[in-house]
């Protein structure tokens, strides 16, 4: 009997949880300052209506097919809407990219729980300068020496044993429970630091021009000439698939556990907006008008370029060192984007632990500890070989090219393989709301027709670059030879399980 | 902030609250259905 979740708050909780990660409040504001300001919502909007929502819903209905019939992840579900031999290979992308992105997202989560613990302590605080606290970092991640590594391994070791807790108590006892609890947290912390923002006023005496306002409309003020820019509209397109956690299989997963009467219109329309409010408003609300207000435009312009975790890591503790309670709000920032981590890896999971459950009937804890001790050993490579590449390689593999690829195989067999009636039909069981009917023709041809023409620009633009390994520094290559080796070996293991699995249900093959 | 910034912010804003509350307040009619 498969588990069900309590409550519809659970799931939607549970979603909105998956989707809202640390690109919220890190990657969301970085790409709107690089790409036209408020000219990038547009965009951005047009992707969540055309992309963003039909993907979701289209996982939501996905899963709660497979669900109905016993299956909790893409492999044997997309082996049900289309029987050909290949599908399930295809389904296999659903379980190898989740578990993929949790080998090195889980030691990036560590790191929040680490300055979580440096914030209280004073130590980050104590640092003042950009280059002190970069130097952290490297220290933190042993690049540099191993004098703080000792720490940072504990607390990956602490956050992997985190996961795995929560993971074993199941759907109803773990991530339901955890959701509930760590979602409402997270907003409230994120709140409590927005209003911080807003009522910062100009902190610089010397520069009162260097305000939030102007901060905000470093942000927002629109530059149109952007939006002439096709990399503007893949940019804002790319973030809309990354923010929503589309495309990885885990929300099919979490939908499988959903009854066939149970809504999914509304519950994935308020899981959704609940990540853009978290993005936009919260995410666009923080970051770049703290780095403005302490750093003027050339440095808020540094800041946007200098990526993701830079700003997380290394530009706003340096704005805490310079706040009133600095060590509060940095607690407050680091513990809320843990939280929001650690709600996202737990959801990574769940689809091997599913697809062993329901394919191979192995126990709930049979199948943690079976893939606890796998994941525990490739989580080792990312934390030891980080200066030579190997997370951006399966970030790029497994975190954006197989997630467009795998979105566009299960945009296809819902819709086209499947059929735009019997889909639409599927959608509307239980709903709570009617989807408007010109979605039928935005399902069936936009969202495809959009995913092909950014898995077009992506494949010349980055794929093949990438593949090609242009810009990776020489000795950094048999590195990333390697994780590439190492993943194709990852994908035809699960490929291995995937057949297993289905000889094992369906005893066609001989 | 240029007023056209403000108007994106407002804009911005106003349709993802909009839609948080219509989603927020039909599933809190009933918050914990029993699925």
């Amino acid at each position: 009997m498969r588990e069900k979740w309590t409550s519809k708050m659970g799931i939607i909780l549970a979603v909105a949880g998956s989707a809202i990660g640390l690109g919220n409040f890190l990657r969301f504001p970085s790409q709107a300052a690089q790409n036209g300001g408020g000219a990038f919502m547009i965009p951005y909007f047009i992707s969540l209506l055309l992309l963003g929502i039909p993907l979701m819903w289209i996982e939501w209905a996905i899963g709660r097919y497979g669900g109905i019939l016993g299956h909790g992840t893409a492999p044997l579900i997309f082996n049900r809407l289309w029987q050909h031999r290949a599908a399930k290979y295809f389904g296999a992308i659903g379980i190898f990219g989740p578990l993929a992105i949790f080998i090195y997202y889980t030691y990036i989560e560590s790191w929040l729980l680490g300055y979580c613990f440096y914030s209280l302590k004073g130590t980050l605080l104590r640092l003042t300068t950009k280059e002190e606290m970069l130097g952290f970092l490297q220290r933190y991640q042993g690049v540099s020496s191993r004098d703080v590594f000792v720490y940072s391994y504990l607390f990956f070791v602490i956050t992997f044993f985190v996961n795995f807790a929560v993971i074993y108590r199941g759907v109803k006892g773990g991530i339901e429970k955890l959701c509930n609890v760590a979602l409402p947290l997270l907003f409230i912390f994120a709140v409590i630091i927005t209003i911080r923002v807003l009522t910062l006023g100009a902190p610089t005496p010397s520069h009162p021009e260097w305000n939030i306002a102007n901060g905000f409309g470093f942000l927002w003020n629109p530059d149109f000439g952007a939006l002439t820019n096709s990399k503007v509209w893949l940019a804002a397109a790319g973030q809309i698939f990354f923010t929503l956690s589309v495309g990885i299989g885990v929300v099919i997963t979490y939908a499988s556990y959903l009854s066939k009467g149970d809504d999914i219109v509304l519950s994935g329309l308020t899981a959704t907006s609940l990540n853009e409010f978290a993005e936009v408003i919260l995410g666009g609300s923080i970051v770049i008008p703290l780095a403005f207000a302490f750093f003027g435009n050339g440095g808020a312009q540094e800041v946007a370029r200098s990526g993701s975790f830079n700003i997380g890591f290394v530009t706003m503790p340096l704005i805490f060192s310079k706040l009133a309670y600095g060590t509060a709000f940095a607690f407050l920032w680091f513990f809320l984007l843990f939280l929001a981590g650690l709600t996202s890896s737990i959801s990574l999971l769940e689809p091997m632990v599913a697809f062993l459950g329901d394919e191979l009937s192995i126990s709930r804890k049979r199948a943690v500890a079976v893939v606890g001790i796998a994941t525990f050993a490739l989580c080792q490579f990312p934390i030891f070989f980080i200066s030579r590449g190997v997370i951006d390689d399966i970030d790029f593999w497994a975190g954006s090219f197989f997630l467009v690829v795998f979105a566009l195989v299960e945009c296809v067999l819902f819709v086209w393989v499947f059929g735009i009636e019997t889909a639409w039909d599927e959608i509307h069981h239980g709903a709570e709301l009617s989807v408007p009917r010109f979605y039928k023709p935005i399902i069936k041809y936009v969202t495809p027709l959009f995913l092909i023409c950014i898995l077009g620009f992506w494949f010349f633009q980055q794929a093949l670059p990438t593949f090609l390994l242009k810009g990776v520094p020489r000795e950094n290559v048999p590195y990333v030879v390697g994780t590439r080796v190492g993943l194709l070996v990852l994908f035809l293991g699960i490929g291995a399980l995937v057949r297993k699995a289905y000889r094992r249900k369906f005893k066609e093959l001989p | 902030m240029s007023v056209s910034g403000w108007i994106f912010l407002i804009l911005s804003w106003g349709l993802i609250l909009g839609l948080v509350i219509f989603c927020v307040w039909r599933v809190l009619k009933e918050p914990y259905k029993d699925l």
